[in-house]
């Protein structure tokens, strides 16, 4: 069964039996937005069920569209965090992000500027590194471009996606060793982005990112996870009730191998390690309970079959 | 609002250059500062790094006197200053408490302004500048030219007077002269000897 990641638009008139329908077809409601009188559901669905779930959604005057990006974890990364990068660019290039599904948090440098002097500290390299991917908003100059990326991806493990005014081509050769991803166009600018050229480069950031990230999940697809993101998702929210207890946006936020769960680590560990998800295999066997650089939460990171020679 | 007689921005990255243009031309329209600037000329090399700005300024409004905005009349001891536009009050308050004590500065209400001093004249009461727009015009303009050129450059010289204006910045020390003779340089470009 192939999970198809969707965002389900409707009205908030009988949206629970959609919920319930998701649920009965093995499919799972990552994140819920009410607004107004509006349901927003980003959700994995079985790939062959989308056809009779739009069906169903029909006469609820419910929209399903497909979102490459639901169920992942993007970093925007701005040089910093002075009116110079902010809110334009960083914040548009989140916003558009945010539309397909994805859950993105920018991340502003302390001391990212410059050309000479830009710099990339151990808290930010790890706080990166728990991402999905990150994608690097930089500035205008090649010659600045060039000199200061090897500094900013400094110890990154995750696949870098490089945005910068040169065009496509123009980064590809002066950034050396290779980024994973490329978009071009898309500099400085002082102004929000609005008309069609101006767009066509975050489309292009989309794009980018969906295509690094499925080349990511068919590199973990080769030595599958020992239980889906999403479906542990769900299996600790129900037994700790945590979106129950949290204001947060996204309490659980779900990533391609892992989850970011926003309850304090030193109080919950122990006890989220020791629960069990069915037939005494715990959550400890399955993942890493990792202290998260990002507050106090927990980051958990499932580990592929192949290490633990479990499947639930 | 009325356009630069002259805008330019030199740079050898052309890709680069047209991005400041358009962040230039975004920032001072955003900070209301089309109409003050007559001419600019940005330049900016990458290698350096470098980014220098010289420019002219239009002609500005002129100083704000107490009797554009009050009537000033003797009475008693002291003077009475009648307000009819609140605009600079609080400048007005600030100057006036300096120069004769809060004790002797009354306002018994919103359009009068009593000074109980012996030694007051009121033609030159008349006479103090209340406002001088060059003033926060200098700090606007360098805020904008901070804010055009790219962060971090915190190596900078900058200078506003007599209807001119320069701002220079970099992250490194510059050579000694450098800085002189590219200012001469690129304010030949829009017309001004040095």
């Amino acid at each position: 069964m192939t999970l198809v990641p969707i965002t389900y638009k409707g009205g908030v008139y009988r949206h629970d039996e959609i919920l319930d329908l998701i649920d009965d077809l093995g499919g799972y409601v990552i994140q819920k937005h009410h607004l107004a009188q509006e349901v927003v559901l980003q959700c994995l669905v079985p790939k062959e069920d989308i056809e009779y779930l739009r069906t169903v959604a029909r006469p609820l005057a419910g929209e399903v569209i497909e979102a490459p990006l639901v169920g992942t974890e993007i970093a925007v990364v701005s040089p910093s965090l002075e009116i110079h990068h902010l809110p334009h660019t960083s914040c548009d290039v989140a916003e558009y992000l945010r539309r397909v599904g994805a859950k993105t948090n920018v991340i502003g440098l302390s001391r990212g500027f410059g050309k000479r002097i830009a710099n990339l500290n151990i808290e930010e390299r790890d706080v990166i590194n728990e991402h999905d991917c990150a994608v690097y908003l930089l500035g205008n100059f090649e010659e600045c471009i060039k000199e200061k990326l090897p500094t900013l991806r400094r110890g990154i493990t995750v696949p870098v996606i490089v945005a910068g005014a040169p065009s496509k081509e123009r980064l590809q050769a002066i950034i050396d060793p290779p980024a994973e991803g490329y978009v071009g166009d898309l500099g400085r600018v002082a102004h929000r982005m609005r008309k069609e050229e101006e767009l066509d480069p975050l489309d292009r950031v989309v794009e980018e990112v969906s295509r690094v990230l499925s080349a990511y999940r068919e590199e973990i697809a080769k030595d599958p996870l020992s239980i889906s993101p999403a479906r542990l998702m769900v299996i600790l929210d129900e037994k700790l009730q945590i979106t129950a207890e949290s204001t947060h946006p996204t309490p659980i936020t779900v990533q391609i191998a892992g989850l970011r769960v926003k309850v304090a680590y030193e109080t919950y560990a122990e006890q989220l390690r020791a629960l069990e998800i069915e037939e005494g295999v715990t959550v400890g066997d399955v993942a890493e309970v990792l202290p998260s650089r990002m507050r106090n939460y927990i980051w958990l990171k499932i580990r592929p079959f192949s290490e633990t020679n479990i499947m639930v | 609002m009325k356009a630069f007689e002259y805008f330019e921005v030199e740079c050898e990255d052309a890709v680069g250059g047209d991005a400041y243009r358009q962040i230039a031309a975004d920032i001072l329209g955003d900070l209301d500062l089309i109409k003050v600037i007559g001419r600019l000329h940005i330049y900016i090399d990458p290698k350096v790094p470098l980014f220098l700005a010289v420019g002219v300024t239009r002609k500005l409004p002129r100083l704000v006197r107490l009797r554009d905005f009050a009537n000033v009349l003797e009475q008693g001891g002291g003077v009475v200053i009648d307000i009819s536009d609140e605009t600079y009050l609080s400048q007005l308050l600030n100057i006036l408490w300096e120069r004769f004590g809060r004790d002797l500065v009354e306002q018994p209400d919103r359009w009068t302004i009593q000074i109980r001093s012996g030694d007051v004249n009121p033609s030159d009461i008349e006479d103090l500048v209340v406002f001088d727009p060059t003033e926060s015009l200098a700090k606007d303009l360098i805020y904008a030219l901070q804010y055009i050129a790219p962060e971090g450059f915190k190596v900078r010289r900058q200078l506003v007077k007599e209807g001119r204006f320069y701002y220079v910045a970099s992250e490194n020390t510059l050579e000694e002269g450098m800085v002189e003779r590219l200012l001469a340089e690129k304010f030949a470009k829009i017309g001004v000897t040095v």
